[in-house]
């Protein structure tokens, strides 16, 4: 077993070349430590399921140099302690999800008398109990992405991967897996989450890493990452217009003017001591504090920077590239 | 084993699943109703109490046993088991390996303990339930039919699973490679029946040349007896165009025994479903303690035998040679074929069919 603060993935490079020149992953290095939920985020194509489908041999890498659960990477017996539920993934439309999620299980290796004992309370967990002798064939989406949840903990799996776990789910659906996330993550799992929805990411992880064409382009834990563009916002409202110093006396600080004819102040630091100077000479040149909010940077609008070529204001094509 | 049982399960549960399962279990057993609603006495033939007359099918000719048995084989083994069942049977299971391979469920399968080449194989021989559950069936069937209504408790007709599924399993083993390269049932389904009209198409080619080059050698035999007759009779007696027909005939032989090599030996790569059929209908006729009546090789011999040699090619068939000689003489080389060459060439095809597709699984990327 793997303690608390190991890294359960460690990967030095992984490289995978389709057909000598198109490259899915370019020396990706990245770490995911026990018992934490880590978001690896990226756009569409940009390597995320390739990246996932190596640790867990269904694609072949070019090079890859690394360990998962203290094995190298392509260690089949390794796999008995890890989950999966595949983007997209489907299950045999003429079994039902029980005998679905037992077979996944037997598949993983679990005995007879524990995998019936298993599925039955894991689709009880996600929310399936009374369907649990139907056939998947009749389930909508979210319900065969339960059915699929269950059937990726089935093993009792260290880690568990989910490739777009909520793609397709309806709101409702998406708190409740989001939930089951954190129980896992409570029950001391590692969660290795791929998704392109960072409002979601967001919510839920402790580490993320961002992939741009095959490439890890940031990583790191979310409180530093949201850190590193955090501010705070001053709204000050002046009394008289010669009493408007722009920019902000003393400060160097340009402001921005709301619509409502207050104006808006950015500091980029969190610490509120650093305001405090600001807020003396506004109230000492007649000016009315509206608020003082402190705003940490929106995951979204990180992966935004990242991504998103400042040049020419776009973001990269789909795919690896070449 | 846990992941195996898994795996041979979940194809059952597959083929249940699909209606053409059902419709072939039911197809099964209509035939084994028709031959059990057939009968004897003795004018010929009776269904449900109607006589057919057929003067050399009667209770004179044939004890119950026999006829059923007979018709066991004849019509059970040859047209139901070797043709249409494995048809059947090829049509049911043809979209396994492409299911297997699809996105969504690869991954699944892929992404545990268990070596891609062992899946390959547990497939594989999930996919042979079809036809033994088929044959089980059958047999059982028709082991009752025969033992009820002919009086013959026969368990040597059991034989007719492993043979059948052994047959199958050629078919399928290609069935599964195409199946796993093209990813999609419909043409691994059309892919393979190719190969078995290419199988087909190739075992009629070698029976031919052969059925000439045996002809050419006792038309040779002929010719030689013949010269030394008239020799014999009269030592100063002309044979010159005796001997330029040998040396043509011998010419003619020498190209024939040629093709009949090259045909051979592709022969010898590829699978016999011709063969393990007739081999079946032997062994069943044996295991059933019946007298082979000649079975399918004789009756193809004698059918081909009866056609009209060919004329304007190579100077072959002048006649000399008799019928029947030729015959027994073709006959014999059939039945020299072991059973080793017969199942071990075959096997060993499907062996090398299984391992391209296990080794092309194991190096994909899916």
């Amino acid at each position: 077993m793997v303690s608390q603060n190991q890294n359960v993935i460690s990967l030095e490079c992984v490289s995978k070349v389709y057909g000598g020149n198109t490259h899915a992953l370019r020396e990706v290095s990245l770490h995911v430590g026990a018992g934490e939920i880590f978001g690896l985020l990226g756009p569409n194509g940009a390597g995320k399921s390739t990246l996932v489908k190596v640790l867990l041999t269904v694609v072949k890498p070019s090079v890859a140099r690394g360990e998962m659960l203290g094995q190298p990477i392509g260690d089949k017996k390794t796999l008995a302690r890890v989950g999966y539920l595949p983007e997209q993934h489907r299950l045999a439309p003429y079994l039902t999800a029980r005998q679905a999620v037992e077979f996944v299980a037997a598949l993983s290796g679990v005995d007879r008398a524990i995998r019936k004992k298993r599925a039955a309370e894991l689709l009880d967990r996600v929310g399936l109990s009374k369907w649990m002798d139907r056939r998947v064939n009749v389930f909508s989406k979210g319900m065969r992405q339960r059915a699929g949840l269950a059937a990726a903990l089935v093993n009792d799996p260290q880690i568990i991967f989910l490739d777009e776990p909520t793609d397709g789910v309806d709101p409702v659906g998406r708190v409740e897996i989001r939930d089951l996330l954190i129980q896992m993550r409570r029950e001391g799992r590692t969660v290795f989450l791929n998704s392109h929805l960072l409002g979601e990411a967001e919510q839920v992880c402790d580490r993320v890493a961002i992939l741009v064409q095959g490439r890890v382009v940031k990583q790191g834990s979310m409180a530093d990452l949201q850190k590193e563009g955090s501010r705070q916002e001053l709204t000050v409202r002046w009394g008289t217009a010669s009493a408007r110093p722009l920019p902000f006396r003393g400060m160097n600080i340009a402001p921005t003017v709301n619509v409502d004819g207050s104006h808006q102040y950015v500091f980029s630091d969190l610490d509120t001591a650093a305001a405090q100077p600001a807020l003396d000479a506004a109230r000492a040149m007649g000016g009315e504090i509206i608020s003082l909010i402190p705003m940490r940077q929106r995951l979204e609008e990180l992966f935004m920077k990242i991504v998103v070529d400042p040049t020419t204001g776009k973001a990269p094509p789909p795919g690896a590239g070449s | 084993m846990t992941a195996f049982t898994a795996i041979l399960v979940d194809g059952y549960r597959e083929l249940v699943a699909k209606k053409l399962f059902t419709l072939s279990m039911i197809l099964s057993l209509l035939v084994v109703a028709v031959i059990g609603v057939g009968g004897l006495n003795e004018q010929g033939v009776t269904i449900f109490g109607f006589t057919i007359e057929v003067p050399f099918v009667n209770s004179n000719m044939f004890t119950p046993a026999d006829f059923y048995k007979l018709m066991f084989n004849s019509v059970g083994v040859k047209f139901w088991l070797g043709w249409l069942a494995c048809l059947l049977a090829l049509v049911s299971s043809a979209g396994m390996f492409p299911e297997m391979v699809s996105s969504g469920v690869v991954e699944n399968m892929l992404s545990r303990p268990i070596p891609r080449w062992r899946l390959y194989i547990y497939k594989f021989t999930a996919g042979l339930l079809f036809t033994s559950l088929q044959m089980a069936v059958f047999c059982l069937a028709s082991f009752l039919v025969i033992g009820l209504r002919g009086g013959a408790w026969e368990p040597g007709l059991f034989l007719a699973i492993p043979l059948v599924t052994l047959l199958y399993s050629y078919l399928f083993a290609m069935s599964a490679l195409l199946g796993t390269v093209t990813r999609s049932a419909i043409a691994a389904l059309l892919l393979t029946i190719l190969f078995w009209g290419f199988l087909f198409t190739l075992n009629s080619a070698e029976f031919l040349v052969n059925g000439f080059r045996i002809g050419s050698v006792k038309e040779c035999e002929a010719i030689q007896a013949l010269m030394e007759k008239r020799q014999k009779e009269n030592p100063e007696v002309d044979v010159s165009d005796l001997e330029s027909e040998l040396e043509r005939n011998q010419s003619t032989l020498s190209n024939l025994a040629l093709w009949h090599r090259v045909v051979f030996a592709m022969k010898t790569v590829f699978p016999k479903t011709d063969e393990t059929t007739s081999l079946l209908q032997r062994w069943t006729l044996e295991a059933s303690n019946m007298k082979d009546e000649g079975g399918d090789d004789a009756e193809e011999v004698a059918a081909t035998a009866q056609k009209p040699r060919r004329r304007g090619g190579p100077d072959f068939g002048n006649g000399r040679a008799k019928t029947r000689d030729v015959n027994l003489a073709l006959e014999a080389d059939q039945r020299s074929r072991g059973v080793g060459w017969i199942l071990g060439t075959s096997v060993a095809f499907e062996i090398a069919t299984l391992g391209l597709g296990c080794w092309l699984f194991a190096r994909r990327d899916f």
